[in-house]
Order: structure tokens, then sequence, then C-alpha cells
């Protein structure tokens, strides 16, 4: 298979860059939504972001689906930090129904038009191949964006998902804290589905970081990794659905292909992680809480 | 009594009321707890125990009377005060290392931008030696156990240099050595100056480690010197049928 | 001519047996709290129903494989150290989607098929898709009536189940099987993405109405026919999504339930302050 001819092709290479943009992108946050375990939520966000897609594009055309997408990520990001302190109704029951009653609203409206199946499509699965210029500048800005802020909060943001309690109890803002991480998932969400579409962003988001978690036990490794995982998975997909369409005459979807390369990875990673610590045990074993008692 | 009085009140609770919603779960609160002195806190299970504890924190507001810490509001003064969590409360498996977790108590002192300086590492670490682990520093925190957990996160409370200490139930199910070393962190931290708060529903430590109690069962049925507050009939009272009276001077609990 | 000839009647039907499936089991749903688990099924049994189609076999049995597979893909994901339920269930919800694209994308008629599969199109059933709801909700009725009370018992307080002898793995298991055989059942009706709507959302709302176990199920049953019957009468007479229709229903329904519920509490602030009402029996936290 070849890694690097496809990318001589001006659009294969604009695939490539958008991908290792957003696999950075997502890799960072995505560590973020494991350890709050938030992929439901990142899941509703991806779905609900679809009315405003759609709202955006009957009122301005295709410059309207980017300020569409942000108005309705940035309203579903507050909706969901004002659910999430509500005890009166359990957190995954109302994320479902907020993702389908919203989904449904975009489907609702795209279903009245005749290019409902193709739109719809697009949604979903995004278009990679046709990435543009200006796309790629949209998701560079978001990056960076994202990035700054998840930067200068870290700290807050490391305490506030280790230990909520303590984070309010030495006066960090939890509920503004948690809105800030829901509109950085929105963010990521509004960047990213154009291009690759709902099920790509929401693999972008869990699966690299999944499988950093795998590999290490040190957060500064893992943040990392994720985006280099993230970036590789993007990068071995678009290949191989190059390969098999123009080879093999096999007609693979790219943003599919990619999210499949990307299971495969995490496998790999998770069966690495388990080699290494039985490789490791002897170490630990010397330093086990039982021992350290009788010493 | 006039010695006592020299030393600054850390804590003054004045017939405080403190409500979720509308309400209140503890009741007509009355007492002070000056710099240098620990307290505990003993009550049954859903005595509100923790709810003060959170009110001294001011995430749970006062309905009535007043608490002041440190000479101002609960929420002016959450810089020079620490808490430490339940060690079993918080995820295991979370990609953080034992000298992470000590830092995390400098935060607020490091700033938005900055990396933390050497003053911060030196008091982690110092902080991490004082609760006897800091060779454990670069061990991740969910392979510590229990006991081990709680004194870490004792020694972030310490990093953070804190006039008034607050502990929710430090010593349930910690093992003998990790209570010993708890216990010698608290009284040094009393000697440098630090109120000390903890709950507990074990009288014994009550007796060894502080000056005064303050028992609780949604009022308050005693607060002051440990020995006069922990008596069989106050007990009785506190924990309704659920003490038991030994050889007439000694009570036992038959339910925490 | 029957009257089953007619599109819209068998489309009404399979709505309300739907909507019974949805409102009984989607109690079940809530109570264990799988939501995101129903949607990572939903997802999962794309790729069953693409490789049956490449090979001929029955949709529903392709489905119902692959949904399996995914119940087990999950199970060992969330074993891995580190890795906690909802991340699993979030890297088997995407794979199995992804695959399912993949394996479509390599067929003509790419957008129709899987337009029709994550939307749905329940003006579409045959009478044959409506014998095998039916029956469905036969088995899952039966099986609910024969082990509700066990089922119950697992779901309130598992180390009890335990100890009384019950094989709660055996039970996991059946209650996993049952959601599955329902989420087989409605996807060619709602589609992936809005069969979830039906299975949480009667539910959701009974719950909200109601603290008694007893009334719990009709309340559901009730929420889950009218919003489906609803849901297709507004879909034919306006031209929109039928399953989009039904699950902007079952979300209108939640919407006035809860508000009605934050105003109930507003009302009466000084019942549950000190013991806020769970969504769910705080036991039934397996």
């Amino acid at each position: 298979m070849s890694l690097f001819e496809p990318f001589h092709l001006p659009f294969m290479a604009r695939a490539l860059v958008e991908l290792v943009i957003l696999g950075v992108l997502a890799g960072t946050v995505g560590v973020l939504v494991l350890l709050r375990r938030l992929a439901f939520v990142s899941d509703t966000l991806t779905h609900t972001v679809f009315p405003g897609v759609v709202i955006g594009y009957l009122m301005a055309g295709q410059d309207g689906v980017f300020w569409g997408a942000l108005a309705a990520g940035v309203l579903t990001a507050v909706l969901l930090t004002v659910l999430a302190h509500r005890r009166r109704v359990s957190e995954d029951a109302a994320l479902a129904m907020v993702l389908t009653s919203l989904f449904a609203v975009g489907v609702v409206l795209v279903s009245r038009r005749t290019a409902f199946t193709s739109d719809l499509t697009q949604f979903l699965f995004g278009r990679i191949l046709t990435v543009t210029q200006e796309q790629l500048v949209q998701t560079a800005v978001v990056t960076v964006l994202v990035a700054g802020l998840l930067a200068v909060l870290r700290r807050q943001l490391m305490l506030r998902t280790f230990d909520p309690e303590g984070a309010a109890a030495s006066g960090i803002r939890v509920g503004l804290l948690d809105l800030v991480m829901n509109v950085a998932v929105a963010l990521v969400v509004v960047a990213a589905v154009q291009a690759v579409g709902t099920i790509l962003v929401i693999a972008l988001l869990i699966v690299p970081a999944a499988a950093a978690r795998a590999l290490s036990d040190r957060l500064v490794l893992i943040v990392p990794l994720a985006c280099l995982i993230g970036a590789l998975g993007g990068w071995l997909g678009l290949a191989a659905s190059y390969e098999a369409s123009v080879y093999h005459g096999l007609r693979l979807a790219s943003g599919g292909t990619v999210v499949l390369v990307l299971v495969v990875l995490y496998g790999v990673a998770t069966l690495a992680g388990a080699v290494r610590r039985r490789v490791g045990l002897g170490r630990a074993r010397l330093s086990t809480p039982e021992l350290e008692m009788t010493r | 009594m006039t010695q006592q009085q020299d030393r600054t009140a850390a804590l003054v609770l004045e017939k405080a009321s403190v409500a979720y919603g509308h309400v209140p779960v503890l009741e007509e609160l009355h007492g002070t707890v000056r710099s240098g002195e620990a307290v505990a806190l003993i009550g049954p299970n859903g005595a509100g125990k923790s709810t003060l504890i959170k009110a001294v924190l001011g995430l749970v507001p006062t309905v009535r009377g007043r608490i002041e810490v440190l000479g101002v509001t609960p929420a002016q003064a959450r810089r020079d005060v620490a808490y430490v969590p339940q060690a079993d409360t918080l995820d295991p498996d979370f990609p953080v290392s034992v000298e992470q977790v000590v830092m995390m108590g400098r935060y607020r002192k490091i700033g938005w931008l900055r990396r933390p300086s050497a003053t911060d590492r030196t008091l982690a670490a110092e902080a991490l030696e004082r609760v006897g682990l800091s060779d454990r520093a670069k061990n991740r925190f969910g392979t510590l156990s229990g006991g081990q957990r709680q004194r870490v996160l004792l020694a972030r409370a310490i990093a953070a240099q804190p006039r008034l200490l607050l502990l929710d139930e430090p010593f349930n199910g910690v093992d003998a050595v990790s209570q010993h070393a708890l216990l010698e962190a608290i009284a040094l931290l009393k000697q440098q100056g630090a109120a000390v708060v903890v709950s507990t529903h074990d009288l014994a430590i009550a007796h060894l480690a502080c000056d005064e109690v303050c028992l609780l069962n949604r009022h308050q049925f005693g607060f002051g010197p440990t020995d006069a507050i922990l008596t069989p009939e106050r007990l009785r009272a506190t924990y309704g049928g659920h003490a038991l009276e030994l050889r007439g001077d000694r009570v036992i609990v038959t339910q925490t | 001519m029957s009257w089953l000839d007619s599109t819209v009647h068998r489309a009404m039907i399979e709505a309300a047996l739907v909507g019974v499936l949805g409102g009984v089991v989607g109690v079940f749903v809530i109570a264990r709290r799988l939501p995101f688990f129903t949607m990572a099924l939903t997802h999962g049994t794309f790729p069953g129903i693409v490789i049956a189609a490449l090979l001929g076999v029955d949709l529903y049995l392709g489905g119902g494989v692959f949904g399996l597979l995914v119940v087990l893909a999950v199970v060992v994901f969330s074993r891995a150290r580190g890795q906690d339920f909802t991340a699993a269930t979030g890297i088997a919800l995407s794979g199995g989607f992804a695959l399912g694209v993949v394996l479509v994308s390599a067929q003509d008629g790419f957008s129709k098929d899987l337009t029709a599969y994550t939307v749905g199109d329940v003006l579409a059933v045959s009478t044959t898709d409506l014998v095998i709801t039916a029956g469905v909700a036969v088995v899952v009725l039966v099986v609910m009536a024969a082990l509700g009370k066990e089922l119950l018992l697992v779901a309130f307080d598992r180390d009890g189940a335990s100890a009384v002898g019950l094989p709660t793995a055996v039970l996991d298991f059946a209650l996993l099987a049952i959601i599955e055989v329902t989420v087989v059942a409605t996807v060619p009706a709602l589609g992936a993405i809005l069969t979830v709507a039906l299975l949480v959302g009667p539910a959701a709302t009974a719950r909200l109405i109601t603290d008694r176990l007893v009334l719990l199920f009709p309340i559901a049953v009730a929420v889950g026919v009218s919003c489906a019957l609803a849901g297709v009468w507004v879909s034919t007479q306006w031209n929109v999504a039928a399953g989009a229709s039904i699950a902007l229903f079952c979300g209108a329904a939640f919407g006035v339930a809860f508000l009605a519920s934050v105003l109930r509490g507003r009302l009466r602030p000084a019942a549950g302050v000190l013991a806020p009402p769970a969504a769910v029996p705080e036991e039934a936290r397996a």
C-alpha cells in the first residue's frame, strides 16, 4: 500500500491536512472527554448540531452552515450544562431526549426538501475529499482557539476532573468550567462536522484518547499520544480508502475507513498496553501497598 | 481561658442554620474554633457533618445566623482554607501521579499561565515528606492503598499552607500505619497555628487528636472541650437509642 | 381489498406496536441507565443489516447477530483498564456504524439505503414486517410478564438478587437480549438514531409523572403508543419523515413532563429537598 503517493493530489493533500489538524484538536479535547466520561455528551453534541446546519443552509446557503452549526452547538452546550446540574431526571435519559429531539428537528426540516437523502448523507459522513482551503482555515482557527483555551484552564480543568468537590472548595466555579468544556466539544464538532460528518467526529473524540489511555498512565504522555493516534488514523485511513478505490475498484467511504483504522489502532494499543503492564509487573510488585505496610 | 482568647478565632458559628433549598439541614450552631485548635465533628450518619463542612467552604448557604471564617465570609476565605475529601470518592483510574495530586494544592497560588516555581515544588515535596510518602511521588495515585491516598490528599492540603483545614471522615477504612501518619501530620499543622475541623465517628480519635468536640445531629448537642462534651448523657442524646452505656462512665455507639 | 393493504393503516399498526414495545422495554432501559448503550446497539445493527442484504439472508437476523457482537464488544472494551463503560460504548458505536458505512459505500444506491437506515421509513413497512414486529412484541411481553419481577429486583438491588439465588448474569443477558430484539424490530420504522427516542422518551416521561412502579408501565405504554400514532398522522398530513415526527412527539412529551415536574417542585419546595427524587429509584444503579 502506498502511503505517500496519493497525497500528491491536491484534494487528497487538503483532506490529509484537515484530518491531521482535527486529529490534534480532537485528541486534546478527547482526553478530557474520556476522563470526564463525556462520551454520550459528545455524541449528543454531534447530533444536535444537525438542525443548526440545516437552518443555516436554508437561511444563507453554504455560507450559513458554519454559523448555524456554531449557534446550535453553543446552544446545546448551554442546555446540557444546565441539565447536568439538575437531579430530577437522570442525565443519560435527558441526553438521549435532547439528542433525538433536536436531530429530529433537523430531519423534519430536511425531509421536506427534494435533495433529502443526499443532504442527510453529507451531514452524517461529510465530504472529506472536497474540503476547501476556506474550511481548512476555519478548522485551524478553531483548533488554535480551543487549544489556547484549554492551555490557560488546564489546571482548573484537571482539578475539576479529578476532584470536583475539592475544586469547588478551592473556589473554582465548576458550573462555568463545565460550560467551557461543553463549548470546547461543541467547537470541535462544528469545526469538523462539515468535512468529516458526525460519525467520524465522535470517533475522533473518543477512540484516540481511549487508545492513548491504554498505553500510558501519565497525562503528559496521554495528550500527545492521543493527538498522534488521531492524526495517524486519518493518514492511514485516507491512504487505505484511496488504495482500495483506485487499485482495487472498491469504493470505500473515506470517513468510515478512517474510523475503522482508528478502532484497529485502539485494539493494537490495548494489546500493547496489556503486554507492557505484564512486563512491568515484576517491578511494580516491589512497591505494592501490602509490602509498604509491613516495612 | 485568657490564654485561649489571645488566639485568633479561625471559625465562628453564630446561631448558624444551614439549608439546601428551603429545608434546614442544620440549625442553631454556635461555637468558635481558634487557631492551633482542632475540633471533631461527631454524630451519626446523616447528621449533617459533611453539610457543615460544605457550609464552612461556602458551598451550602447559611440561611440564618452567621458563619465567619478567618474574619470574613466563607467564600472570601477560601484561599486560606484547605479541604480534604474522602479518598474513596475519587476515581482510582485517573492518570495522575502522587506528586501531581500534591501540586494541586499549590494551583491557586501558582497563577494562570505560570509554571510551578521552585518554592511550589519545595512545598509540595515537603508536604509529601510529612505524610511519609516521598518514595511514592512518581507512582500513579490509584496504585496506592486507601490509607495512603488519604495521606496524599492531606499532603495536598498541607501544600496549600492553610490557616483552616477541613477533613471529611479522613479515618474511614484507613490502616493503622496511615492513621498514625495522618494524626501526626494534623498535630504538626496545629502546632504551626492552623485550625483543624475533622468529621469522624471514631470517639477514640476525637479524644486523641482534638481539643474540642462538636456533637451534631441536625442540631448541636454540645460544643466544647473534649472531656466535658463526650459524656454518656450527651452521646445518648446525639445518637438517640443507638448509644449503650458501659459501667457507668463509658459509652459505645452501636450504630453510626 | 383488505384493510391492511393501505400503507397508512399498516404504518399505524406498526407504530402502535413499537410504541408498546418501546414503553415497556424503556422502563428497564431507564432503570438500568442504558440509553447510551441502546444508542450503540442501534448503530451496531447497521453493518449486520448490510451484510445480510449482501448475502441475501434475513435482514432481522443479520441485525440481531451484529447487535450481539456489539454487546460483546462493549463488555470486552469496558474491561480494559482505565476505560469506563461510556468510552467503551462510544467506541463500539462509532466502530459499528463506520463498518456499516464502509460496507454500504461499496454498493450502489449509497445514500438512499443509508437514509432509510438512519431515519427509518414507517410508511414502507410490509405485512411481513408487521407480523415480525407483532411476534417480537408478543415474545417480549410474555418474557416480561414471566421475568418482570426478577428483572426489577436485579435492577433495584443486584446484591440482594444474587443473595436470594437469582442468576443475575443470565437475567442481565436476558434483558440485553430483550432490548436487542426490540431495537432490531424498531429500527426499520424509526431508523437507528431515532429509535432511541421511543426506547427512552416514554419511560422517562412516565418516570417524571409517577414514582409508583405499577403505574410506570401503563403510562409508558400509553405515552409510547400516542407519540407513535401522532407521529405517523402528522407525517402523512404534512409530508415529513415519520420517524422524526415520532421522535419529536416523544421529545415534546418528555419536555412537558419535565417542566411540569420543575413547576411542581417549585410549588411544593418542602417535598424532595432533603431527598431529591432521582429519575431512577436510587438502588437501580446497577
